[in-house]
Parts: structure tokens; C-alpha cells; sequence
């Protein structure tokens, strides 16, 4: 008997009467339990502790059109028996409230906060219910997610509004790390409480750009445009996003995807971990003053760069992937090309690695340093080298297969040690084992179409869920199909998010020194957006320039005419 | 030409080779990091066109006080004055006015006023930078003076200029590398370069500095390579000079000490580039443990070893 069929029936067994309906998503690997909702904290500490089941994210679901009120789905993940499990519950629309699961699984707490934001359904109960996604100047009671909400709402800006932070503790002192700091490329605020140079405390305020994407998605966009734009969800993890989100929206409809089109999703997917690995390095080597890490790892990541580009078109955002396939095939003329140049990069990681680990002062930096206990690393939901680093056994790769993973043996890499040199093993030995994988799955890819062929449209109200493992970890993409070949509602949890709360955990009782690295060994992402907004500050005028003035300006070093090429 | 004349002629040129000499040693380290970087980098002249730029540029104050504003031209004045007791190849114009303990005491107080600007200012960066500059001058400055030490007691001697590691003794061993890791503290390079972090705490108690104040400051680090690096030479290498040949012969004494100089800084830059910044508790315990390996030295040396 399949594993989801058996926890069906444990859950069953053990929730008795409680569960009120269950089912599974066959393709997705996943089933779906649903209970009243005053019975939520009880199913979620169950699944959470008795079924050894990991909170991933929840998702909020207006289903008011189909008279249903409200929906929150939990997602856990139990990964030793590669399976999801949706625990979810309804809530009328007149009483738009479920009681809060974070009592019981603290990992939830972000992710509670983020339904009462999105879609105004209260997470009763909850210990740190403020906002955390929306805007603090967004008007009260606006919740974009609601159907009824159009996609370009523009609410007033006020000014003068401040989020409500935590004080610091007895005589602590307040560092400012953010919005805008030498070492964070993106916004965000990280209020930390020091006495003397100790980190006593810590409260945060993030997602000052959100995007409103998954809004986007699930109203404005069709099912083949949404993998372009699910691509600029993160500038280093593109593909990942895409790859997810058309697994999906696969795994949804039922659609067989062609072998060969798994096989070259895989084989970018790993060339895109490398990247990302080569990145963090040098990035980590910048945050403690080795520049020379820095300016080397990247010479090193630029004949990927440039090898993507050669096999993609792009770069970055590579803007392969389809629902149904990828649009470019990797001829065999390429393989030769794409081996000669991970072959080089594994020579010089080789070195990389043996010069990291021979330097005394730079292990004096990660060791010990950004301690997070594997308790912690459970409880809080961390999630790709964070997770791996704190000995936790999970790797979307295996736990969950997708594309061409269930055809190669992937070795996982965990650490013991708990802290940033544990993280920073685990991404130096996993580049060079996406290296081989890579050489792998060209060596045994098939022939055959990269693109299934739709004959019909996909129906409407079928559920799907895929993750897939970026360099920093699990990127989960729920959808559920709707009309005119448009998602009705479309969730992403990129790995980031469940990181970042187990950053706090990590910072207690270290250095000013060390809140940096600390932040740095996970390799955080919150906002990429490339964006340049010239304010002249006499005037106030504002002026924003687009994709195209600005490649204008990195070929000319000349700011454009407005309102011209 | 009288004797007084003399002295202020040799000071006016010594004040102009110290001022205008010293940012050019801060190039070629920096494109020498670049080569290591396998970068280009910026020409060999960009600090003195950061200087430029900065001193003509608005100096905005976040904090009208007093203590905020004199900072940087004290520490600039504390290192300038510091110079006058060094020999640069050349003879110190100030070379019997004062002894070793005074010229640690003006490069003390140029970090001293470091400190007080970043006291002086709200940010919590600066604070923490100003603390952590402190504790870096207790140990650092500790190993430093203790250096010197060992090479005065060898040859009966405070005065900078009359201070030379000839005849060798073993002491000068570990004199020369207490020496050198000091010096790489008080030039804030890297692993040392903790009170001005920049990915920690933006620049330390600079934060809150801009334009010719802050061309102040870093014009004082600049002095302070050349100062630290002739010292270098002058303690514990020590060549012939050209003597006579007027002006001339004081230019070519300069030009080799210079030379000397920067070939010292390459491994300056070598150490900064091939570290990662140490942890302020980690580089204490490094300094004071060398403190005690100095004052071995310095034991060493009053035994005539």
C-alpha cells in the first residue's frame, strides 16, 4: 500500500471523528484532511509530533464565490514518507476566524500572520498577531487575496506610519540592521537588541517590497505566462520557481511530462544550485572582509553565467520552463560544452574548498557562530542548507522527487555541527555534488519531445502542490486550477521565509560581529527587484525607469531622455 | 642661512613629502588588492582624487557640538605632528624633541580622537565602533610601545631617530613581529580593521562623517602608512644614508625609504587580502598574548640577548 494511503489511515484512526473528509492529490504525493476548525491545533500538534510531519506554510483560500466562506490549508510535509499532507478547515464568511495553530507549531507563525493579512481570516490565538506582509500605511480591513479585490488596488499612502516594534529589554541598545545595510542587497529591518556587544534580542519587519504576485497570478494572468513572471519571484533561484509552479499546475491537471523535459529541467535546476552556491560564497566571504573570496568565487560563477546563456538565452531568468515541458531542448552538441565548463569549475571549487577549510581565522568566524539547535531547526521549519546545517535529514530531492530525481541517486549532505560552518560544508560539498548529477543526467538523458501537448483545457477546482529544492532550500508552489486557463489561487513559499524565523533562535547570545554571517549563512533573499526610481528632491518628482532605459544606461553610462530611446 | 631657517625650511619639506607622499602608498596597496581580486582597479592616483573630491565636498554634521566637529582635524593634527619625529630616510626635524613615549602618545591621541568624534555622534554604530576602537588601543598600542622597547633598551635609547636594531640581537626577532601585526592593526587593515567593520557597523565612528572631515580622517591613515612603514626600516633594518649632497642626497634617502615603504605595504595588502576580519574578543585575545611575547622580548633585550 502507498505511503499517502497509510497515513490517510492513520490520521484517520487516530482523529477518529474529527476528520471530517479526506482525500488524496494523487500526482502531487499528497492528501488532503479535513477537520472542523476548532479542531485545527489539535490535528496540527498530531501531525506535528505523532506523525513527525514538518510545517511547511499554510494557504487562505477565498472560496466565496462557491458559497464555501473562507479556507485555510496547513501544509506539512512528513519526508520520510515523501508525502504532503493539506490539514485544512473551513471558516464562514461571516466569521472569517480559525483558531491559531502556533501554540502548538511555532513554525506557523509567520505564516498565520500572513492569512490574517491577505485574506482577513483571523488566526485566533495567535501570540504576535501584527501585520507582517501588508503595508503599515495599507488601510484596515483591505485584504488583497479576497477575490472581490481587484489585482491594481492603489490605497492612498499615508505617511507618518511606523510598525509597531518591540522595545529593547532592560538597559539593551538598539542596532539598526536595515532597512538598507552595506551587507543586505535587499530591504529589510532587523531591530536588534545588544548589551554591550552581545545580541540579546530581536524583532523584525520585512516584505517592504512585495510584489503582490501570487494576486497576479491567480487573477491577471494565464497558466503560460505565469512561469515567466513566477521567474522574477528571486533573481538567483528563477528556474526553481518556475520549475515548481509547472509542476503544480501539472501535478494538477494530471499532464505527463515528456522524460526528456524532466531530465533537462534537472540538469538546469543543479547548474542553477551551482550558481547559487558560487554566489553565497563569495557573498559570505564579503560579509567577513574577505573580499578576495568574493572577487574569485564569482570570476568562477561567470563561465556559468555565460554557459546559461549559451543554452537558455538568458543569464538569469532563463525562461525555459512551460507548463507541460520546457521550451528549449540541450542538443547533444551542447554536452561537451556544459561538461568542459563544470569540469573547470570543479578544479577551482576543489581548491576553493581545501583553502576554506585550511584557513584558521575564517573558521574562527563560522564556528560556533549563528548557533541554531536541531530542535530549533525542526520546530521553527528551516528548510535547505539552514536545516542540513543543524543536522536535519531533508532534501526536497529526495523527500519529495520531482523532474528527474526519482531516476538518479542524489546524496543528501547534512552537518552536525549547527552552526554557519556547518551550513557552509553543506553548500561546498553539494556543489560538487550537483556537478556530478549533472554530468549524470546528460550522460542518460533520453531522447524523445521536451513539451506535452495539450489537447484540452485544464478543468477547473483540481489542487496541486510541488516543491522543489533551491540552493537555499524548499520552494513550495500550491495551485488550484480555475477558469479561462487562469489559476483560482495560486501560493508560494520561497525558502527564505521559513528560514528567516529561525534567525532570531540563531542571534541569541552572539556578537555584533556576528549578526552578519549569521543573517548571511542562510543565504537570505526578500525582494529582488531591480528597480532604479530617481526622486528630485526639490520638485518631488518622482521618475522610474524601465528595463529598457536601464540596459540603456549600463551600454551608454548616459541616463536616458525621459520619455525616449 | 641660519640654523632657525634651516629648521623650518627642512620642516615645511618634510611637512609637504608627508602630506603629499602618503595617499600615493594608499594606491598602489589598493591596486595591488585588485590584482589579487583579479580585478583592474582604480589607478594609482584615486586617493588623491577621493581626497580631492572630499575636501570640496559639503561637510554635513549631523551633530553640531564641538567635540564632533574638532575630531577629525585633531586626529589629522595628532598624526601630522606624530610624522615630525620619524625618519623618512631623512633626518626628523623633531628628532630631540620628544622620545618614543611621546610619539605613541600623539598616535594614541589620534585614535583617542577618533573615538571622541564617534562618541560624539547618536549612532549606535559609531558607539559601538568607538568602544571597540578603544579596546583595540589598550592591547594594540600596548604591543606596539613594547616593540620599540625592546630595541631602546638595547641601545640605551628613547629617540626615534637614534633607534636601530644594529647590532642584531635575538630580542629584535620578536620585536620585528610583535611589530608588524600591530602595525596592521593601527593601519585598520584586515583581519584588524574591527572599529570601522564596514559589513558590521558601516564604518564605525566614521558613519556619521562625510566630506573634508572625512578626508581628514582618511588622510591620517594614509600618514600613518608611511609613518609606521619608515619606522619599520629605521628600527629594524637600518641602511647606509647618503650623507651630504644637500637637498639632493635628503631626496634620494627619501625616494629609497619610500621604495622601502611600499614594498613593506605589499605584505600589509597580502595579509588584508587573504583574511577574514577577526571577532573583536578573538583579536584581544591575540594582542594581549602578544604583549606577552613582547615584554619576553623586551626581558631579552635588558639581558643583552
Amino acid at each position: 500500500m502507498a505511503e499517502p494511503q497509510k497515513i490517510l489511515e492513520e490520521v484517520g484512526s487516530r482523529l477518529g471523528e474529527k476528520v471530517l473528509e479526506s482525500r488524496r492529490l494523487e500526482a502531487s504525493g499528497a492528501v488532503a484532511v479535513t477537520v472542523d476548525r476548532h479542531d485545527l491545533p489539535a490535528a496540527a500538534a498530531f501531525l506535528d509530533r505523532e506523525l513527525d510531519a514538518r510545517f511547511v506554510i499554510s494557504v487562505g483560500t477565498d472560496l466565496r464565490d462557491a458559497g464555501q466562506g473562507f479556507r485555510v490549508d496547513h501544509i506539512f510535509s512528513q519526508d520520510v514518507r515523501k508525502t504532503w499532507i493539506l490539514l485544512r478547515a473551513y471558516a464562514p464568511a461571516e466569521d472569517p476566524a480559525v483558531p491559531s495553530i502556533t501554540p502548538e507549531v511555532p513554525a506557523a507563525a509567520w505564516a498565520e500572520r500572513e492569512f490574517q493579512d491577505m485574506l482577513g481570516i483571523r488566526a485566533d490565538g495567535h501570540p504576535d498577531p501584527r501585520r507582517l506582509v501588508l503595508a503599515d500605511d495599507w488601510p484596515e480591513g483591505l485584504h488583497p487575496l479576497r477575490r472581490d479585490v481587484p489585482y491594481d488596488v492603489h490605497p492612498e499612502p499615508v505617511s507618518g506610519v511606523a510598525p509597531p516594534m518591540a522595545a529593547p529589554p532592560g538597559n539593551a541598545v538598539t542596532i539598526p540592521i536595515g532597512p538598507f545595510f552595506p551587507v543586505l542587497e535587499e530591504p529589510t529591518f532587523l531591530k536588534v537588541f545588544a548589551d554591550g556587544e552581545e545580541v540579546v534580542g530581536l524583532d523584525y519587519r520585512g516584505f517592504f517590497n512585495h510584489r503582490g504576485i501570487e494576486k497576479l497570478g491567480d487573477s491577471k494572468l494565464t497558466y503560460n505566462e505565469v512561469p515567466f513572471v513566477a521567474e522574477r519571484i528571486c533573481g538567483s533561484c528563477g528556474f526553481v520557481h518556475s520549475t515548481s509552479y509547472a509542476q503544480a499546475v501539472e501535478n494538477a491537471a494530471g499532464v505527463e511530462v515528456p522524460l526528456r523535459a524532466k531530465y533537462i529541467r534537472s540538469i538546469v535546476l543543479e547548474l542553477e544550485r551551482i550558481h547559487s552556491h558560487l554566489l553565497w560564497l563569495g557573498i559570505a566571504g564579503h560579509i567577513l572582509g574577505f573580499d578576495t573570496v568574493l572577487m574569485q568565487t564569482w570570476r568562477m560563477r561567470e563561465p556559468l553565467m555565460w554557459l546559461m546563456e549559451r543554452l537558455t538565452g538568458n543569464r538569469k531568468s532563463y525562461g525555459m520552463n512551460l507548463v507541460g515541458g520546457v521550451r528549449k531542448d540541450i542538443p547533444k552538441e551542447q554536452h561537451a560544452e556544459i561538461i568542459r565548463v563544470l569540469d573547470e569549475i570543479e578544479r577551482e571549487w576543489r581548491k576553493v574548498m581545501k583553502a576554506v577549510l585550511d584557513d584558521t581565522p575564517l573558521l574562527m568566524r563560522l564556528s560556533k557562530v549563528g548557533v541554531l539547535s536541531r530542535q530549533d531547526a525542526r520546530n521553527l521549519g528551516s528548510v535547505g542548507p539552514t536545516a542540513r546545517g543543524s543536522a536535519q535529514p531533508i532534501d526536497t530531492r529526495i523527500n519529495h522527487p520531482y523532474a528527474a530525481f526519482d531516476r538518479i541517486e542524489v546524496k543528501g549532505v547534512w552537518k552536525e555541527s549547527c552552526d554557519a560552518a556547518g551550513r557552509t560544508l553543506v553548500r561546498l560539498e553539494e556543489a560538487l555534488e550537483s556537478i556530478r548529477q549533472v554530468k549524470l543526467l546528460l550522460s542518460e538523458m533520453p531522447e524523445g519531445p521536451i513539451l506535452h501537448t495539450f489537447t484540452e483545457p485544464i478543468p477547473a477546482g483540481l489542487e496541486g502542490v510541488s516543491a522543489v529544492e533551491a540552493g537555499r532550500g524548499e520552494v513550495i508552489h500550491y495551485v488550484i486550477t480555475g477558469e479561462d486557463a487562469r489559476l483560482y489561487r495560486w501560493r508560494v513559499r520561497a525558502p527564505t521565509y521559513a528560514n528567516l524565523q529561525a534567525l532570531a533562535a540563531s542571534l541569541k547570545g552572539m556578537s555584533i560581529a556576528d549578526v552578519p554571517i549569521t543573517l548571511g549563512s542562510m543565504d537570505p533573499c526578500f525582494s529582488c527587484t531591480e528597480r532604479l526610481q530617481v526622486v528630485d528632491v526639490r520638485s518631488r518628482r518622482v521618475r522610474v525607469f524601465t528595463p529598457q532605459e536601464l540596459r540603456e544606461m549600463t551600454r551608454t553610462r548616459r541616463i536616458p531622455a525621459e520619455g525616449g530611446q | 642661512m641660519s640654523a632657525t631657517t634651516a629648521v623650518v625650511l627642512q620642516s615645511v619639506a618634510y611637512l609637504a613629502l608627508v602630506l603629499f607622499a602618503s595617499p600615493l602608498l594608499e594606491g598602489v596597496m589598493r591596486k595591488v588588492k585588485a590584482i589579487i581580486h583579479s580585478r583592474k582597479g582604480p589607478p594609482i592616483i584615486q586617493p588623491y582624487l577621493d581626497l580631492a573630491k572630499l575636501l570640496i565636498k559639503e561637510d554635513l554634521a549631523s551633530e553640531p557640538g564641538l567635540i564632533a566637529r574638532l575630531a577629525p582635524p585633531a586626529a589629522f593634527a595628532s598624526v601630522l605632528a606624530a610624522a615630525f619625529f620619524v625618519p623618512f630616510g631623512i633626518g626628523a626635524p623633531a628628532r630631540s624633541a620628544g622620545d618614543l613615549f611621546l610619539f605613541i602618545y600623539l598616535i594614541t591621541l589620534s585614535s583617542a580622537c577618533i573615538m571622541a568624534g564617534g562618541l560624539a555622534h547618536s549612532s549606535p554604530f559609531s558607539h559601538v565602533g568607538s568602544s571597540r576602537e578603544m579596546m583595540m588601543v589598550v592591547t594594540v598600542e600596548g604591543v606596539i610601545i613594547t616593540s620599540l622597547l625592546i630595541v631602546g633598551v638595547s641601545g640605551h635609547t628613547g629617540l626615534l631617530s637614534d633607534l636601530t636594531a644594529t647590532p642584531f640581537r635575538w630580542s629584535f626577532l620578536l620585536g620585528l613581529v610583535c611589530y608588524l601585526f600591530a602595525m596592521q592593526a593601527l593601519l585598520g587593515k584586515l583581519p584588524f580593521d574591527i572599529p570601522e567593520a564596514e559589513q558590521e557597523i558601516m564604518e564605525g565612528p566614521f558613519i556619521e562623517y562625510s566630506g573634508p572631515s572625512l578626508a581628514l580622517f582618511k588622510w591620517a591613515f594614509y600618514m600613518k602608512q608611511l609613518i609606521f612603514g619608515s619606522l619599520f626600516f629605521g628600527l629594524f633594518v637600518g641602511w647606509p644614508h647618503l650623507t651630504g649632497w644637500g637637498v639632493v642626497g635628503s631626496l634620494v634617502n627619501f625616494v629609497v625609504n619610500f621604495a622601502a615603504v611600499l614594498v613593506l605595504s605589499l605584505l600589509v595588502v597580502l595579509v588584508d587580502a587573504t583574511n577574514p576580519r577577526l571577532r573583536i574578543d578573538q583579536s584581544l585575545r591575540f594582542f594581549a598574548g602578544l604583549i606577552g611575547v613582547a615584554l619576553l622580548g623586551v626581558g631579552l633585550a635588558a639581558f643583552g640577548l
